[in-house]
């Protein structure tokens, strides 16, 4: 993504931020939303943007888990697997979609590139355990690991989307 | 046991309140319109004082007495900063207020931004709440259309807008000094204390800075009065309505407000939560999200208020009632918390950069099978030399669920470093949301 | 590394304390880690770096007991208050170091006996006295593939860091350029650059001065030597004219390593050292290094030994008519006194010349009270006029950043950009006309004033100088010349002119040169000074390394550098500080002032002196500008000399018009970009080259496209440049680089460093 184009998107809240620092996260997250993931050229255009140094940029964006610094599958999924949903099965429903995706223990992305699975620390959606969150789109839950390797399918046939929003 | 919809109106009104409209109709802006127009903004501030309303993100530190602290003459424009980085293991209240009812917490917010003079108020919530975050994005513009953000509040002159932060990721964002760095754009990690956020918050400016629920607590107690307020419960220092968030192994899962002091944990797990699968019972509870000492059994009949769960040594906290029936392992659970301190710590102090990583090694190795007996001796060195010693909080989150644990199941850890633990099975039945 | 602050106990307005049972007083608001320190009591700290702005409270290895507060308190971030009760050695002090230790330790690789930084380890010394005997983890540690270059000077191990932030501060909060940051979080934060840029910076090395571990160290060091080898000397810098205090490193005689000083001079500076200061000293053995002497006799070249070179030469000198002696700016007081001296007796009379600027019309400006780089911290507005202090005294960069950070207004005035322009106001000034933009500055900022100005471009600007002076005079500033040259300052003082020798040397009135650190053909008038050079019979040069001066020499005597020789500089401040010997010269070698007294025992007229220290003491008795100073007045901080104020009447001279056709030529320097650097294979990979940059509509008026190879030509000489085209510098000017050994770019200028205009055509 260019400079410009995350200008244009920070430009009218830049009045709601007493210093241009603030801005940093809404343009990394505006810059992902292009290719799912950010590139070297992306943290380059946030830093021209806000007017910090790339290193910064990418100091700050490598903190936090949903900014993805390497690309990623077209779809992330994200299995909450802390306390309350694993007490209700989310290392089986992990295990599965890993085994399923051929991908270690810990997650990947699928060879064909479409599907990344990935752990998650918890969700907040417990009452829906085990619950899986897909992008950033509503998390869902209780999934059983049968209804789990549905939702993969779903995802593999529905159309790529047009930004990605994580 | 007594459940009352103060925070949660939406259920009072038996659908969600996301159009102004409804939540006009359940009485929703009446609260601002009394303070702006009938209350001087100390007023405000010494009403909440007198409620006794205390800050539900986990600390309960007394909310009005957090606002008093905040400098009149300052310099710098002060702001409120609505903490909804809502991340704690357990805990999912705040998300059911900002999905189904985001207008109370609006009106709270801006209710607060008048007690302390500020212009502009922040909601921080956390990137994976995103589909809260387009609700909330609604709700701004509404509240905007209809003139309860922006200019000239209910014709006083009083001036307040809300900027709607999207965080991306980081538990430890819900620390309040953490969540300001991160809001600054800055790594999110918390700063050295003092100065606290009431002194030098967002960009050293004078900074409130309150949870989701909280705030949303403001608004009965504005248009209600605050001798109302504390006097719900009977609890001394734990007036009010609290939301308690129960999963893990109960029938019925899900977000119960409740009168402080007037529920016990039995009644919360059995009554209301729906109990457990036939054949298991109670095993362990971590009451106040994954954060807090582990109970027993014999705490089921404490009742829900600060004071009695800290009488029985565990914390109130965030209220995210985590329940684990005796199907369950203890030191597997020890380990999946240990693993969630280790992944969230944000690695500024040693202490807790290097403590959360051992523990979680150690755990992972007794659940492996490769425990030795002195482990117990060595984790209780090791928390010893990390609680109290960290720059916040998040380590002691970390070794208080684990240190309880092994001095309450004591057995379990011994029996699984000398057989080790095999998984076991997870509880599949599908909950009825409660 | 200065892990403590300075406390003074002497200042007013104390307060009391217990400090482990025994009651003591500092000043208030002092912090109980510098407390306790001042006191004799060391609380052990790693994050902790009071140089590094306010305290971060990371590493947690200064937790303490505070009676009536909670917990433990970390020293670093608790000003001590009256009557505070504080145990750092209680058993549960002890046992929060203990742990903290336990805990840095667990993942660390303990691979001391492979580590550069073993033996002066503060993490390894630490551990000795406030760690755990023992270790009780068992688990895998953590791995990371290692070591990694962050530059080609910095390693970064990243298995032995603890995550203590001082170096990612110092790139943030003291260089400012923000390249060096943490990365990840939690357990597997690391330090790093933009994932795949190296480190580059002026200051980087320091990150490996304040690492209190092995996780940062010195390429060219690495595996070199280890501290129970070295001996460490204090010395100062002989880069620029800033007077950076150092130590050098030595190994059997050899300079091993140059860091900042474990105690800084706080009033200079403050222990940060630039990267050529830190890498340029492996010069001292560059091929070009003069290593034996060399007598020429028409074809024939001998290497004889030292005393028969000096025999040689003192007999050339006796014996080819009239002398005259050249005396380079970084020589030492001791080196300049010795051969003014001998020009005085053993050479009849003959006239001396320093290859400095001719600062005539600075006197208004000198007459100002002298600002020592410590004080420009306190300024409220720091007025910096022409130069480009960031290539060249780097030292005054980070002071300026530091009174920027502390709130002070910067205000830049001059004609070329450079890196301090961004710290506030910034005005741009043509070439010739810092006058006018000085006199356009209306109210100069608010508050305490101080002044740093650039000595060459108010040379050239007389005007200029007499109306900055002025506002220097009414608002009661305080003043920082940029000067240029190690010890311009010293000859100065010492009373040596600037200018005759060439004019008398042009009319034909010199027949034999001695020069002595002097090479004139690397200088502003190169051209005029070839010619000149070609004019006389003999030359005897007493010098470092080869030059064009060496090359047609009859007698050369190798010299000692500032690292191998006593000696005292005066900076550009005025400030008098002692080089010490850490190395050994050559054999072939010795420091330049024992060969000029040699030459005067050879001439018959013995000085009355033998050592540096007496030389010095001689210069001062001769020299009242030297204050009465000796070498052990000055100790290891230096002094600063007396300042005779002279009188400014306030009167304007005409400016200085420029010559010739073209462009204005604006002069610029890269720190990286000179002799030291050149010559050194440290900073190999940092070096610049001289170019000359345009802006893109100046070069489309002269048809030029970018990297195109152009001819410049003034009045003077001419010479052959790549071209750079940048949208950042000025219009109407050329900017040229100078200062880099044999691109001729010197040529170009006039020996009188007036302002010149250059016609640029395609090569």
């Amino acid at each position: 993504m260019t400079a410009d184009e995350i200008r244009a998107h920070i430009d009218p809240m830049r009045h709601e931020f007493a210093e241009e620092r603030s801005l940093v996260l809404p343009a990394l997250k505006f810059a992902q939303t292009e290719k799912g993931y950010l590139s070297t050229e992306d943290l380059r255009a946030v830093a021209e943007a806000v007017h910090l140094t790339p290193a910064y940029v990418e100091s700050v964006a490598s903190f936090y888990d949903r900014l993805y610094l390497e690309p990623v599958g077209r779809r992330v999924v994200s299995v909450c697997v802390t306390l309350s949903c694993m007490l209700r099965g989310s290392d089986e429903v992990m295990e599965h979609l890993c085994h399923r995706e051929g991908l270690g223990h810990h997650g990947g992305t699928s060879e064909d590139g479409v599907i990344t699975v990935q752990e998650a620390q918890c969700l907040g959606y417990c009452d829906a355990a085990p619950c899986i969150q897909v992008d950033a789109d509503q998390t869902r839950g209780p999934f059983t690991v049968e209804q789990a390797g549905e939702l993969l399918d779903e995802l593999r046939d529905a159309p790529v989307p047009t930004r990605y929003v994580r | 046991m007594p459940q009352l919809n103060l925070v949660y109106r939406q259920r009072e009104a038996g659908d969600h309140l996301r159009d102004l409209s409804d939540y006009r109709r359940a009485g929703g802006y009446e609260a601002l319109r009394t303070a702006v127009t009938t209350m001087e903004p100390d007023e405000v501030t010494y009403s909440l004082v007198r409620s006794g309303l205390r800050g539900r993100g986990g600390a309960g530190f007394p909310a009005g007495r957090k606002a008093s602290f905040l400098p009149k003459d300052a310099a710098l424009p002060s702001y409120v900063v609505c903490n909804a980085d809502e991340s704690e293991p357990g805990t999912f209240k705040d998300r059911e207020i900002m999905e189904d009812n985001p207008f109370q917490l609006l009106e709270g917010i801006a209710i607060a931004g008048y007690a302390i003079g500020a212009k502009r108020g922040y909601i921080y919530i956390r990137g994976e709440y995103e589909h809260q975050a387009l609700v909330l994005d609604d709700a701004l513009r509404a509240a905007r259309q209809a003139g309860f953000l922006g200019r000239d509040i209910f014709g006083t002159g009083f001036t307040f807008d809300i900027t709607l932060y999207r965080g991306a990721g980081a538990y430890i964002c819900g620390e309040e000094t953490a969540l300001l760095e991160s809001l600054e754009g800055k790594r999110g990690q918390p700063r050295l204390k003092p100065p606290f956020p009431a002194v030098a918050g967002l960009y050293a400016s004078p900074t409130l800075i309150n949870n989701v629920e909280t705030l949303s607590a403001i608004p009965p107690i504005v248009e209600r009065g605050a001798d109302w307020y504390a006097g719900i419960g009977g609890a001394e220092k734990s007036p009010g309505t609290k939301i308690f968030s129960v999963s893990g192994h109960v029938m019925r899962p899900g977000n119960y407000e409740i009168v402080l002091h007037q529920t016990t944990l039995r009644e919360l797990v059995y009554d209301m939560a729906g109990g457990f699968r036939p054949g298991h019972d109670f095993k362990a509870c971590w009451v106040g999200g994954s954060s807090v000492p582990v109970i027993g059994a014999e705490s089921l009949d404490t009742p829900l208020d600060y004071e009695s769960l800290n009488g029985v040594g565990t914390f109130l906290g965030s209220a995210g009632c985590i329940v684990m029936d005796d199907s369950g392992c203890i030191v597997r659970a020890c380990l999946r918390l240990a693993h969630f301190y280790n992944h969230e710590s944000c690695g500024k102090c040693s202490p807790c950069r290097e403590g959360t990583s051992w523990l979680e090694k150690i755990l992972q190795r007794m659940v492996d099978g490769d425990g030795r007996m002195e482990d117990l001796d060595l984790l209780e060195g090791l928390f010893g030399r990390i609680s109290g010693r960290t720059l916040c909080a998040l380590a002691d989150g970390a070794v208080m669920p684990v240190r309880s644990a092994i001095a309450l199941f004591r057995d379990d850890f011994v029996r699984v470093i000398e057989n080790g633990s095999p998984r076991p099975e997870p509880m599949m039945e599908v909950a009825v949301h409660g | 590394m200065a892990d403590y602050a300075p406390v003074d106990l002497s200042a007013g307005d104390q307060v009391e304390f217990e400090l482990n049972g025994v009651r003591v007083s500092v000043p208030a608001g002092t912090l109980l880690v510098d407390a306790a320190n001042a006191h004799g009591v060391e609380v052990p700290v790693f994050c902790y770096e009071p140089r590094l702005g306010p305290p971060v409270g990371a590493c947690r290895m200064c937790l303490v007991e505070v009676e009536g507060m909670r917990g433990l308190q970390t020293a670093c971030s608790t000003p001590v208050q009256p009557d505070m009760v504080v145990r750092t050695n209680s058993p549960v002090a002890k046992d929060a170091q203990d742990g903290v230790l336990e805990l840095l330790l667990a993942n660390h690789p303990l691979d001391c006996p492979v580590c550069d930084k073993g033996g002066e380890c503060p993490l390894q010394d630490r551990t000795f006295r406030f760690g755990p005997g023992r270790s009780r983890f068992v688990e895998p540690k953590r791995h990371f593939p290692k070591p990694l270059d962050l530059s080609p000077r910095v390693a970064l191990d990243r298995e032995r860091c603890i995550a203590c932030y001082r170096c990612v501060r110092f790139s943030q909060d003291v260089a400012e350029d923000g390249c060096l940051t943490m990365q990840e979080r939690g357990a597997l934060s690391e330090i790093t650059t933009l994932t795949g840029e190296p480190y580059e910076g002026r200051f980087t090395g320091n990150i490996i001065d304040i690492c209190p571990v092995g996780a940062l160290t010195s390429i060219p060091y690495r595996f070199v030597s280890r501290p129970w080898d070295i001996d460490n000397t204090p010395s100062v810098c002989g880069g620029c004219a800033a007077g950076c205090n150092v130590e050098l490193t030595v190994r059997e005689g050899h300079i091993m390593r140059v860091t900042g000083r474990p105690d800084p001079n706080w009033e200079v500076e403050e222990g940060w050292i630039c990267d050529r200061a830190r890498w340029s000293y492996d010069a001292d053995r560059a091929p070009s290094r003069l290593t034996a002497p060399v007598i020429r006799e028409g074809e024939r070249v001998q290497q004889p030994d030292l005393d028969a070179a000096v025999d040689a030469a003192a007999l050339v000198l006796a014996n080819t008519g009239r002398v005259g002696v050249l005396i380079g700016p970084d020589a030492t007081v001791e080196e300049a006194f010795a051969a003014t001296e001998l020009a005085h007796t053993g050479l009849g009379g003959a006239p001396v010349q320093a290859l400095t600027i001719d600062g005539a019309g600075l006197a208004p400006l000198r007459a100002l009270p002298t600002a020592q780089l410590g004080d420009l911290d306190h300024a409220q507005t720091l007025l910096i006029v022409g130069g480009d202090p960031a290539n060249q005294q780097p030292a005054v960069e980070l002071r300026a950043r530091k009174a920027r950070r502390r709130g002070a207004h910067v205000i830049t005035v001059g004609p070329r950009p450079h890196a301090l322009e961004s710290l506030g106001e910034s005005h741009r000034s043509q070439p010739g006309a810092l006058r006018a933009a000085l006199e356009g500055l209306g109210d100069v900022g608010e508050g305490s004033l101080a002044i740093c100005w650039d000595e060459a471009d108010l040379a050239q600007e007389p005007d200029a100088a007499a109306v900055l002076a002025r506002i220097g005079r009414e608002r009661e500033a305080i003043s920082l010349e940029m000067g240029h040259g190690a010890n311009a300052a010293g000859l100065r003082a010492l009373g040596i002119p600037s200018t005759g020798l060439r004019e008398q040397i042009a009319a034909g009135e010199i027949d034999c040169l001695l020069t002595v650190h002097a090479d004139p053909t690397a200088a502003p008038g190169a051209a005029e000074w070839g010619w000149a050079l070609g004019r006389v019979r003999h030359i005897v040069a007493v010098a470092t390394h080869d030059d064009q001066v060496t090359e047609r020499a009859t007698v050369v005597l190798p010299a000692a550098t500032h690292r191998e020789t006593e000696g005292v500089m005066v900076a550009m401040n005025g400030r008098a500080q002692r080089l010490r010997a850490g190395a050994t010269p050559p054999e072939g070698a010795a420091p330049g002032w024992e060969l000029l007294i040699a030459l005067g025992h050879r001439l018959g007229t013995p000085p009355p002196y033998r050592t540096a220290a007496t030389a010095f003491a001689a210069a001062s008795a001769a020299h009242a500008a030297l204050g009465a100073l000796t070498h052990d007045d000055l100790g290891t901080l230096g002094r600063p000399l007396p300042q005779t104020p002279v009188a400014g009447n306030g009167h304007v001279p005409d400016p200085v018009g420029f010559s010739g056709d073209g462009l204005p030529l604006v002069t610029v320097t890269r720190i990286f970009g000179e002799r030291a650097s050149h010559r050194s294979q440290a900073l190999a990979e940092a070096r610049t080259g001289a170019d000359i940059t345009l802006h893109p509509d100046e070069a489309a008026r002269h048809g030029l496209p970018a990297g195109a190879r152009v001819r410049l030509r003034t009045a003077h000489g001419e010479c052959e440049l790549p071209l750079v085209i940048d949208p950042d510098q000025p219009q109407g000017a050329a900017l040229v680089a100078t200062g880099v050994p044999d691109a001729g770019v010197e040529r170009l200028l006039p020996a009188d460093r007036t302002p010149v205009r250059v016609e640029i055509t395609p090569a």
